[in-house]
């Protein structure tokens, strides 16, 4: 175990620095003159100058990029150039909104794919297992965004129960954020599940299909206690692993939720950064992202030794 | 229910196994007496495993089981999954040739036994575990204190075999079926598991279908032996009759191909002689006797008519021309 | 006693007998209906897609001359929708095009070009999968402008990690097999190993991947015109089309269906395709007990 987690350890840490290197080479090559153009049409050469040397952006990139990436490191993650204030502080302002929404996501998805999934592994051959089979292909071709809206659209024009976007802080009204967050969650959540779905089922079935599965029948288990001991147990390692893997699609999906429930998160912040052409805190925010979502494969490769003693208890 | 003492450990008749396309078993029938010890012997695609797996309701999706299989006073074939499960693991128990892919890799080998003990006889956790140790120890297992929270994975094979054969064993079943149980394991420990396996059977007395394509291991531990071609039993009967004189020319062919010491000469000529041809697919099988195209003794009417066991001029072999015993011959 | 003739074997059943499976063929009309729409649209349209008719704003669908009604200033829906199924092609064949090149050459590569080209490449796939494509579709699509171009290159780094991945894995696979070795022994080099021998054999699982990633090239597209990042006027886009609807819902909530509609239908169909495909390519795996 502690060889792996080493392992894991390493591929974390290198995962970050190279896609600190590729994040910072598409800002920057796809940028242009960034001082001329925060400037705008009719900044004099010196004042372009004064402030590409303010911000070190006149340094040769390789340095640019080391004290970019080493600030970081140290916590500090730049400044917008209008308005000076400091990306960290923008960001935990967002990271109320966006966190509670991907995860609260996350967890409505596989409330209803680890179900669903399993009873459609169950039923495959069935009717009932390929009316679900259906429902989860037709799922994953809604895009997250309608679905976003015809729910509001029927629960908040229609029956006026919730609020059609926009967002109430968790300060003014934790009732008021949390009724803000239903339909985008509610709307993330059933896009996730019907992705997980399939997986969800493929990994059961495969369980289900394996010799131990047989013996355990051959023992005495009926085949719903031999799914629901042996393989929902065994099953349980890749669909981990298939969480790790989707982390980057919730992510996207969170996005553009949050655009449709006009929810001031994470993702219209980076929206109008990048429209004024903010490099620092659009690098910045955007690493964090990258990050957060290296980080949770790192601890879904630390579940997943966890979870199989194979990897557990290897000498 | 269970069945009037003195009723055989497992009656089949007319077993088919089929999944619509293709039947693999094609009209088995055979009895075991109670501690009655079978061998079913036949090359893959014989359909040996299948009939197992028919008789312990675990044949692959798809597939249905005709006939009757009666045990225990019910037939099994007509028993729904439920049913039958109260019986897996109690009444009748597999063992099964890969030990590694057929043990919870998740589970310690200690659970795993003793859910078997809880689960069919209703002890409580502490008892259950108590007989664990018990029943490993009886494997000849070392160190069971130690060995009881390991995993699969980190035991030999023989080690796993041993443990499976406990979990088949822990219930003292009237029968239970062995298919291949020592082909995936090192050559050196295969004796001892057969030895154990042999011995756990005696003490319990229970009824041993003991399935391989292994002569040897039936000679030395079973009473009768079946053999099977493309999904019949071609020749059935007492071990060392069916062996010393073998009626079908399959079974001929069987044990002519058999290495001994006698056609392996030391100076690197062999005598070992093999069956030309090759086993038909199921999906193309010859009209007639299944054996006809390979038989050096066919006729037309071998290509015809299909010989029934003990239909034909010979209690023992489904043949229309089986091989005269050499003191018949003499006595024409 | 003679050897007699050896018995005529029964012919065994046609084991190919194509699939024809729900998923295949649903998947199939779909799709080629959809990109039937998109041909006939460059030949004929109900009326102009782009130009305000102010006077026929907001009509309800079933008319005579807008079957599916107008939208906030008047234009066709069902014009819109062919020239948006125009762009879905476009962009989403046009990313998976390029991802199925990058990601063939660079999964053959890992597949058969020692420890360390597969090492490298599958690190950087992984490493590239965890970055969230939307995030860096739209730094891309707004750095470099919005735009169909933009578009179908965001998509293109978006996916090549995970062509690169599947390839691999077949390549790997067919480069087990013993005919590889016999035609190495043969003396043929590594190129013309992979380009006569490899290729032709995970050539199934390209078409496969290359239908799936065309579906998800559509959505994500549709994603990113929503957001106003992608294609804008005078293309037309179906996640544009809902981004308008949207502050039209509370008047009229149709307008807000039907692009959405046309979306789930598309990709449904190249899903089902792919899968039905992918049923018919790969040999039936053996199933064990329910």
């Amino acid at each position: 175990m502690a060889i792996y987690v080493l392992r894991k350890l390493a591929f974390f840490v290198g995962a970050v620095f190279v896609a600190s290197l590729a994040i910072f080479l598409l800002i920057r090559a796809a940028g242009g003159n960034v001082a001329a153009i925060v400037l705008g049409k009719d900044a004099t050469a010196e004042a372009i100058n004064a402030l590409a040397h303010t911000y070190g952006l006149d340094k040769p990139l390789p340095v640019q990029y080391f004290d970019w990436l080493f600030g970081m490191l140290q916590g500090q993650l730049g400044q917008s150039f209008r308005t000076k204030e400091f990306v960290a502080d923008l960001v935990t302002d967002r990271l109320s909104i966006s966190i509670p929404l991907a995860l609260s996501g996350l967890i409505l998805g596989l409330i209803i794919a680890i179900p669903v999934g399993t009873y459609a592994a169950r039923n495959v051959g069935k009717p009932s297992g390929a009316v679900l089979a259906l429902l989860s292909q037709i799922g994953i071709a809604v895009p997250v965004f309608w679905a976003g809206i015809l729910l509001s659209v029927l629960f908040g024009v229609r029956l006026g129960w919730l609020p059609t976007g926009g967002w109430i802080d968790w300060s003014e009204s934790p009732i008021g954020a949390i009724r803000s967050l239903v339909l985008p969650v509610l709307s993330l959540g059933l896009i996730m599940g019907s992705v997980l779905i399939r997986y969800v089922r493929s990994a059961v079935l495969d369980v289900m299909n394996q010799d131990y599965v047989r013996t355990a029948r051959a023992v005495g288990m009926t085949r719903t206690q031999a799914l629901l001991s042996v393989g929902l147990r065994n099953a349980a390692l890749p669909i981990v692993t298939i969480v790790g893997l989707q982390i980057a699609e919730l992510i996207g999906g969170t996005v553009i939720i949050e655009m449709v429930f006009s929810l001031p998160g994470l993702s219209r912040m980076i929206l109008a950064n990048v429209a004024a052409r903010e490099v620092i805190v659009v690098q910045s925010t955007v690493m964090l992202i990258i990050i957060f979502v290296i980080f949770v494969n790192f601890v879904v490769d630390l579940l997943y030794g966890i979870l199989d003693p194979r990897i557990r208890n290897a000498a | 229910m269970t069945a009037a003492p003195g009723a055989p450990a497992i009656e089949v008749k007319n077993l088919v196994v089929t999944n619509g396309d293709v039947t693999a078993v094609r009209g088995v029938s055979f009895a075991i007496p109670p501690g009655g010890r079978m061998g079913l012997v036949g090359e893959s695609g014989s359909g040996k495993s299948m009939t197992a797996l028919a008789l312990m309701g675990l044949l692959p999706m798809g597939w249905r089981t005709h006939g009757e299989v009666l045990h225990d006073g019910v037939d099994l074939a007509k028993l729904s999954d439920k049913a039958l499960s109260s019986r897996r693991g109690r009444t009748l128990s597999m063992v099964f040739q890969d030990p590694l892919s057929s043990l919870n890799p998740v589970r310690r080998v200690g659970d795993q036994i003793s859910w078997v003990i809880r689960h069919h006889t209703g002890a409580d956790r502490k008892t259950a575990e108590a007989q664990t140790l018990e029943l490993m120890r009886s494997m000849n297992l070392p160190r069971p204190e130690n060995l009881v929270r390991s995993y699969p994975h980190e035991i030999s094979g023989g080690q796993r075999q041993r443990i499976m054969i406990a979990m088949a064993l822990a219930c003292y079943p009237q029968l239970i079926i062995a298919d291949e149980p020592t082909t995936a394991l090192d050559v050196t420990v295969q004796k001892q598991v057969l030895r154990l396996l042999n011995g756990a059977v005696a003490e319990r007395n229970s009824a041993l279908l003991m399935i391989t394509h292994d002569l040897p291991i039936i000679a030395a531990m079973c009473d009768t032996v079946a053999v099977m071609y493309a999904g019949r039993i071609v020749e059935m009967g007492p071990v060392q009759e069916v062996f010393r004189h073998p009626r079908h020319h399959y079974t001929r062919g069987l044990l002519d191909s058999q290495p001994t010491m006698d056609n392996i000469a030391l100076d690197g000529t062999s005598r070992l002689v093999s069956i030309p041809g090759m086993v038909p697919p199921l999906h193309a099988l010859p009209t007639g006797c299944a054996f006809n195209p390979r038989c050096l003794a066919a006729t037309d009417k071998c290509r015809t008519d299909m010989p029934e066991l003990g239909g034909g001029t010979s209690l023992q072999a489904a043949c229309w021309h089986p091989i005269a015993r050499a003191d018949e011959v003499a006595a024409q | 006693m003679t050897i007699a003739a050896p018995t005529v074997i029964i012919e065994p059943k046609r084991r190919r007998r194509l699939d024809l499976n729900a998923s295949l063929v649903v998947g199939l009309v779909l799709t080629v209906g959809f990109l039937a729409v998109a041909l006939v649209s460059f030949v004929w349209l109900p009326s102009n897609p782009n130009i305000p008719v102010i006077k026929n704003r907001m009509l309800p669908p079933f008319l005579p001359d807008h079957w599916l009604g107008t939208d906030g200033l008047g234009r066709d829906i069902i014009a819109q929708l062919m020239v948006g199924a125009r762009t879905s092609i476009l962009v989403g064949a046009g990313g998976a095009s390029i991802a199925l090149i990058l990601g063939t050459i660079t999964g053959l590569v890992a597949a058969a070009y020692g420890k360390i080209a597969d090492e490298t490449i599958s690190r950087g796939a992984d490493i590239m999968l965890s970055i969230p494509g939307m995030v860096t579709a739209l730094v891309l699509a707004a750095t470099m402008g919005s735009g169909a171009l933009t578009t179908i290159l965001a998509l293109s780094a978006f996916f090549t990690p995970s062509f690169t991945r599947v390839i691999r894995a077949a390549a790997l696979g067919v480069l087990q097999e013993d005919f590889i070795t016999s035609a190495k022994l043969y003396g043929r080099g590594k190129l013309f190993i992979l380009a006569r021998h490899v290729i032709p054999n995970i050539g199934g699982v390209m078409i496969v991947q290359f239908t799936l990633y065309f579906a998800a090239g559509i959505l994500t597209e549709a994603g990113l015109s929503y957001l106003g990042v992608g294609v804008t006027r005078p293309s037309i886009s179906w996640g544009m089309m809902l981004n308008e609807a949207q502050q039209t819902v509370g008047i009229s909530s149709p307008l807000a269906i039907w692009p959405g509609l046309a979306i789930v239908f598309v990709v449904l169909g190249l899903n089902l395709l792919g899968d039905g495909l992918r049923d018919v390519l790969d040999p039936k795996l053996k199933r064990r007990s329910a």
